[in-house]
């Protein structure tokens, strides 16, 4: 069952950014958005969520009703410097749940308090959003996200500023939330690293060299395609069960 | 006769000036914490000046038309400054609203250039020799003089507070997620356009009406320094709307009294007294930052 789709979608601000393509978010499935900085990738995430209008397409909701999204933005687009608490933060996630003119209600804040236990934060509700970490305010904003209710989980590079393992414990959490709530999941990154494992299906994306190309994760990750969308050589080795990838200094074969 | 003896006898003089400084400092107070956490302080200065263009272009187009708009009892409504005022500052107050796509204008330099052309406008009004014999009259209606204020105006800036307050009392939550994190309640379904325009009228609204009655200073002092003396003292959003709602009335309250007292300019006393509140904010940072 699909949960979004686009089709013959052209998408852009004002001038077309990619060639006219065809996506669909399914249900249950973990989308993972790949491409450089500057690609085209949230263009893509603003037109999938119907946020940004096509230039050209349709969009359709199979269901005849855009799905619940838990959406974690990027966190350094957040100003940590608002006198706020984790909890009121993780309470705006239930803003659409109340519904307008409401107050969250106690059920509301208990469903917030589950959320930050779930992520493994829950000893944080009081603490000041200013005093949070890095690692700590991304998992504020995924609890965020899981007390929206959602049925598809977006999220906007997320692992953009970590270390290598705590991006794989990051994305752990969410297959973990994944499995829990019966979710979607969409993941746009420019880190090659974050998708093997974690994505099953993935979207190359390059508006510079006008690509985008759709597929399940085995096919979407070989050295060929990779080596397109970066522009030089890559290689992908299996290690264990992990894929290793690594960047060459040569062009792509 | 002691200072507080000779300002208590003169009580007659001052009550409506004080109450006047007092509503607007409580209710830009309480504004000034959305105006300043959203990193938008040059909006009141805008949309002060902005208001400004209206009720000068209410005196031009009264003379062009050969109305004195003066002359309440013979004025059309339709020429009343205030109304000219109050549209004036909601088309700059939606025009603000609007996220522009484009990237070489910022909201910023929207709200810069609105400051900047608006005040050229009010000057260019003012000096047209069709008011020249109003300019003074007309300048204290644009902008306010803090010392003596009509009742009319009082009623105005207590209608504008009110209807602020209760927008922000009903839509507390929407307006705090629109304005914390726009993207955010965009993808979960929430209007941000709608409360983004609803906040920004009400600010607009009462930044129009408390310039008329205070001044331009204060109210763009009113709109910023309590907030930012507030949010350097706490974390939590309540008691920041608090201490600095807290802070615009004695700022207003002993800045009036101060002024009588010293003979000093209303207005900017007000602001004087309302900076010294930044000390102890100032004071905590610095201790913070030597430990």
């Amino acid at each position: 069952m699909e949960l979004i789709r686009l089709e013959r979608a052209v998408i852009g601000y004002r001038t077309p950014l990619l060639p006219p393509l065809d996506l669909a978010v399914r249900a249950g499935t973990t989308l993972g958005v790949l491409g450089p900085n500057g690609a085209g990738k949230t263009a893509l995430l603003k037109s999938l969520l119907g946020l940004l209008p096509l230039l050209g397409g349709r969009r359709i909701l199979p269901h005849g009703r855009s799905p619940r999204v838990g959406y974690v933005p990027q966190r350094d687009r957040l100003d940590m410097s608002w006198p706020l608490t984790v909890l009121d933060v993780v309470l705006m996630g239930r803003a659409r749940l109340v519904g307008p003119a409401k107050r969250y209600r106690e059920r509301d804040r208990r469903e917030a308090r589950a959320a930050l236990h779930e992520i493994g934060v829950g000893d944080l509700a009081d603490r000041p959003l200013y005093a949070l970490s890095g690692g700590q305010h991304q998992k504020v904003l995924i609890a965020r996200a899981i007390a929206a209710e959602p049925e598809l989980l977006v999220l906007d590079e997320p692992t953009s500023a970590m270390d290598p393992a705590a991006e794989r414990i990051l994305l752990d959490l969410v297959a973990r939330l994944k499995k829990a709530h019966n979710l979607s999941v969409v993941l746009v990154t420019h880190q090659l690293t974050a998708i093997p494992g974690f994505a099953t299906e993935v979207a190359l994306v390059d508006r510079e060299r006008g690509l985008f190309e759709v597929g399940p994760v085995e096919r979407m990750i070989d050295p060929d395609k990779l080596g397109r969308l970066y522009g030089r050589e890559v290689r992908v080795a299996k290690v264990g069960d992990a894929t290793a990838i690594v960047i060459g200094n040569g062009a792509p074969r | 006769m002691s200072g507080f003896a000779d300002f208590w006898a003169g009580r007659d003089l001052w009550r409506e000036p004080m109450i006047a400084g007092v509503l607007a400092g409580a209710v830009l107070g309480y504004i000034g914490v959305f105006v300043v956490l959203k990193r938008m302080v040059f909006v009141s200065a805008a949309l002060s000046e902005i208001s400004g263009v209206g009720v000068a272009f209410a005196f031009w187009l009264g003379a062009v038309l050969g109305i004195d708009p003066h002359a309440h009892a013979t004025i059309p409504l339709l020429l009343e400054p205030t109304w000219f005022s109050l549209v004036f500052a909601c088309l700059a107050a939606a025009l603000f609203s609007l996220r522009p796509g484009h990237r070489k204008l910022a909201t910023e330099t929207i709200v810069g250039l609105g400051y900047i052309i608006s005040s050229a406008l009010v000057l260019a009004i003012l000096n047209s020799p069709r008011i020249a014999q109003e300019a003074h009259a007309v300048g204290d209606i644009l902008f306010g003089n803090a010392v003596t204020v009509p009742r009319k105006q009082i009623e105005a800036l207590f209608s504008a507070a009110l209807a602020a307050v209760v927008v922000h009392a009903i839509l507390f939550k929407e307006l705090l997620f629109v304005s914390y994190d726009p993207e955010t309640a965009m993808v979960q379904g929430i209007g941000v356009f709608r409360y983004e325009l609803l906040l920004n009228l009400a600010t607009a609204v009462v930044i129009s009406v408390a310039t008329r009655a205070v001044g331009a200073l204060p109210v763009f002092a009113f709109s910023v320094l309590p907030a930012a003396a507030a949010l350097m003292l706490t974390d939590r959003m309540r008691l920041t709307i608090a201490l600095s709602v807290l802070f615009g009335v004695v700022s207003a309250a002993v800045g009036y009294y101060v002024s009588w007292v010293e003979q000093l300019p209303t207005g900017a006393t007000m602001v004087v007294v309302a900076s010294l509140f930044l000390l102890p904010g100032l004071v905590k940072i610095l201790r913070r930052s030597s430990v």
